[in-house]
């Protein structure tokens, strides 16, 4: 085991920057992962009806409380996508360094272990992290935790690096069983794999969300809030579904036909790996099904209030309060998941940099390949993002029905969509000064 | 032999001159002081030991990087001091490139990678296509337009890179290890459609290469040693000339 | 190369004259030393003599009278004995490049010279001297039409001339050991 160790640290201390990366959003994620966690068992270890001074007495009423954990728990889904992201940060390059490993006369279990040992520090340092993060807050609020919540504390950040290590351990079974074939292999996984993962572990927490809000409810008023999960589940699968089935549709025919450089890269490399665009949209698109649903209920509840004639501004508060935590926990959703978008779309540059400098090399000029990077975003992303719009306007207008029976159904959320076209572009646009990096014929002296 | 041009004495004027071409990389000197000049219409053998400069002397010459010291001419150019869009201007349209591999984009078709500089051109699809299919066939890969490079035998692979170098009607053409990656026999073939295709083409050739074999299939040669032209340009064709000290 | 063998070979299908059997070598043996008409009659004497080929007659065809020869049963054993042997590979080694460079750092050393400068700048011709004409054996395989024999021929020497070419490249780098190593001995 010591000797695994201090393979496993010689290999973190030998390696490139590319991997320091991926330790760095490694960390962060699970430093995320952790904080959602705690605060959503903080929350739900509070008892009965108190009085917390925090977001206009949000937190005083069981029902409400079980919301926040609610959304907290749904927070983990975008940050399980960004760790998948960040799973691939030089995943072939690591890849081959364990198959190297197995062919030096290695043990499957040796290598599984120094994999084991070379991920989990990451996630623990990250899981400590957050625990700080979570203790300081706490101590600021000058709010204690019973013991019980203690201990789920300690399983959380005992879990999170367990879990990493796991997940790596996992992800080497094709190493241990044919090394020679990974030591070969040269491209990055493709296809839809990831995507099984990443929905069997959303899946848990989807329907642990679920039960909570269900909790102590007939069967009747469970059935609404079965609804909008469905649709939003639904929805949310259907669009990573078309990001990928169109991706190849469009890859196809504009491979095809396409007239300008750009578009045939961009459309070479959607027919190649459709999925690839499914896998950095995923959480993307879930979160743009729900923010768009949101927005709707948003409009409708405020035009209820207004319409029940609540004016006394601590009344309008609570509500607005309540709504705007929901939104900033949307938000947080959306910029987790662009983060996981632009780290995908940098790994995508990171790993055919030596191709890229060749095209360079060839005079291929850089504006041509930058608009090839945008076009691979964009191109899928579109009808995906049409697919979120309608799931999500489905949503409002069923809430609308429901909620608000003969008002006009407000299209406001159909601003959601472009705001999330916009922003997912600007964020795959992050990752251009890399290219120009990546694509620098400097890059040819490394083979 | 009688495909060939008989320039190799020196009759045509040069195309690309360098002189004392300086580059360091980090800590490595690549390059000390290293001048060379590559005239129109001949095929050069850069050869030398590896790390001994031989790459980087092509990437100046061929405008993908600038030297730190020193002269980069084509023509009336100065390529060590033209603009970085003006370069990648030249390197589409006068010059190509041929690597040992990864000059292929490997989601595209063969034919796609071949169309590609055209298009960048401004050549509309249908014209680029009857381009890159006749470059293709002239090189005996039009069979595999249809695959992608992944798919093809690496001499078959290395044939589309020249048929992408070629495709444009270069005036040069720079081949870093062409057949660096093959066994003798794909090495042979490449070689010969690549000499064959500078003599219809008149292309001059840049021809980096270890390899004895491989640079007897140019007109001259250069040899290159700690970033330093060693022994200077050795004409074939000329009995004294090889008893040349550089 | 054994002479005789080759020629006994080239007997053995059918009775030949001295004449088409030079022809006959020369087309299938191109780029190797021209056989001259002299070394073929008496090659052609001493089997006759050794009882491996036997004249078969004579014909003067409205020319001149020339003889027929044919191989003999012996001959055509000896010749099995010979085709299926291996040949021994480098039995000794014989590198005259090795010779010179061994040669001049020592003669040069007594003249009180830079042997090892001098040394090196024979090898830089000798290689010279040998990418010269490497490019003419490499033009004469890529010639269009070039028949087989004459691309194996080339690519045969092509490889022994690499392998020189390459010799002399390392051994180019450790002039200076060499040196030290003679002057030991």
């Amino acid at each position: 085991m010591r000797a695994d160790a201090r393979i496993a640290w010689n290999l973190a201390r030998g390696s490139d920057r590319r991997e320091w990366w991926r330790i760095a959003l490694t960390a962060v994620g699970a430093l995320l992962a952790t904080v959602f966690a705690l605060a959503a068992i903080t929350v739900a270890s509070v008892r009965g009806q108190v009085s917390i001074p925090f977001g206009q007495g949000l937190l005083n009423q069981p029902g409400e409380r079980s919301g926040v954990v609610v959304a907290l728990l749904l927070l983990l889904i975008p940050v399980l996508g960004l760790l998948g992201q960040c799973a691939r940060i030089g995943a072939v390059h690591r890849d081959r360094r364990m198959a190297g490993l197995r062919l030096a006369g290695a043990s499957p279990a040796q290598v599984r272990r120094i994999s084991a040992l070379e991920s989990a520090p990451a996630c623990l340092a990250g899981s400590a992290g957050g625990l700080g993060a979570v203790a300081v807050a706490l101590a600021v609020q000058g709010h204690t935790p019973p013991a019980t919540a203690w201990v789920a504390f300690v399983v959380v950040v005992l879990g999170v690096p367990v879990a990493g290590a796991l997940v790596s351990v996992l992800a080497l079974r094709r190493v241990v069983a044919s090394p020679l074939g990974e030591v070969r292999r040269v491209r990055p996984e493709r296809g839809s794999r990831t995507l099984l993962v990443l929905s069997v572990a959303a899946l848990p927490i989807a329907v642990g969300a679920y039960a909570l809000v269900v909790r102590g409810s007939s069967p009747a008023a469970a059935s609404f809030p079965m609804l909008v999960f469905g649709l939003v589940f639904l929805t949310g699968a259907g669009a990573v579904w078309t990001a990928g089935s169109s991706a190849a549709h469009i890859g196809r025919r504009l491979a095809e036909s396409a007239k300008s450089p750009a578009v045939m890269i961009a459309a070479g490399r959607l027919r190649d790996d459709p999925w690839a665009a499914a896998r950095t949209h995923a959480t993307l698109l879930l979160v743009t099904v729900v923010g768009i649903a949101f927005v709707g209920v948003r409009e409708v509840v405020l035009a209820d209030l207004r319409g029940k004639g609540i004016h006394t501004p601590e009344g309008i508060a609570f509500y607005t309060t309540g709504i705007d935590l929901t939104g900033a926990a949307i938000l947080v959703a959306f910029a987790i998941s662009l983060f996981g978008l632009a780290v995908g779309t940098a790994e995508s540059l990171a790993t055919r940099r030596r191709g890229l400098a060749a095209q360079t090399a060839a005079g291929v000029p850089h504006t041509v390949l930058a608009r090839a990077t945008l076009l691979e975003t964009a191109l899928p992303l579109a009808p995906a993002v049409l697919l979120a719009t309608i799931g999500g306007m489905a949503v409002h207008l069923a809430y609308t029905a429901v909620a608000a029976p003969g008002t006009v159904p407000s299209v406001l959320p159909l601003l959601v969509p472009v705001a999330v076209y916009a922003a997912s572009l600007l964020a795959a646009a992050t990752s251009l000064p890399l290219l120009r990096r990546m694509a620098h014929p400097a890059e040819l002296r490394f083979a | 032999m009688s495909t060939r041009n008989e320039n190799p004495s020196g009759a045509a004027e040069p195309m690309i001159g360098a002189t004392g071409l300086t580059k360091q990389y980090g800590r490595s000197q690549a390059l000390r002081g290293a001048s060379v000049t590559l005239r129109a219409g001949e095929i050069l053998a850069v050869t030398g030991a590896s790390g001994s400069g031989k790459s980087t002397l092509l990437h100046c010459l061929a405008g993908i990087v600038r030297p730190d010291e020193g002269e980069v001419s084509y023509g009336r150019e100065r390529l060590d001091r033209a603009s970085e869009n003006r370069l990648s201007e030249l390197r589409r349209t006068d010059f190509g490139v041929v690597f040992q591999f990864g000059q292929l984009i490997p989601e595209l078709t063969v034919r796609d990678n071949v169309m590609l500089p055209l298009l960048l051109a401004g050549t509309d699809r249908a014209a680029a296509q009857d381009r890159a299919d006749e470059w293709l066939e002239r090189f005996g890969v039009r069979g595999q337009a249809a695959l992608r490079p992944g798919e093809l035998s690496g001499g078959q692979g290395q044939r589309v890179a020249l048929a992408r170098a070629w495709v444009t009607g270069p005036k040069a053409v720079f081949a870093d290890e062409p057949t660096g990656a093959l066994d003798s026999l794909a090495g042979e073939q490449v070689m010969t459609a690549l000499v064959h295709a500078a003599r219809e083409s008149g292309a001059a050739v840049l021809l980096i290469t270890h390899d004895a074999q491989i640079a007897a299939y140019a007109d001259r040669e250069v040899w290159l040693r700690d970033g330093a032209v060693h022994s200077g340009a050795t004409p074939f064709a000329v009995q004294e000339a090889a008893h040349h000290e550089g | 190369m054994s002479t005789r063998h080759i020629l006994l070979g080239l007997l053995a299908g059918s009775p030949c004259h001295g004449y088409d059997l030079k022809r006959r070598y020369d087309e299938l043996f191109p780029q190797a030393r021209p056989l001259a008409y002299g070394q073929v009659y008496t090659t052609l004497q001493r089997l006759v003599r050794d009882d491996l080929a036997a004249v078969e007659g004579t014909d003067s065809d409205g020319g001149p009278e020339r003889t027929l020869y044919r191989s003999t049963d012996r001959g055509a054993d000896e010749l099995a004995a010979w085709a299926q042997g291996v040949t021994p590979p480098a039995p000794f080694v014989t590198n005259e490049i090795f010779a010179k460079v061994v040669i001049s750092l020592l003669v040069a050393g007594t003249e009180g010279g830079d042997r090892t400068a001098e040394a090196a700048m024979y090898l830089q011709a000798q290689r010279a001297a040998h990418m010269v004409r490497m490019h003419e054996l490499t033009g004469l395989k890529t010639t269009p039409g070039a028949d087989l024999s004459t691309v194996l021929s080339a690519d045969y020497a092509l490889a022994h001339l690499d392998a020189d070419v390459r010799w002399m490249a390392t051994t180019a780098t450790r002039l200076t050991t060499l040196t030290a190593e003679v002057d030991a001995v």
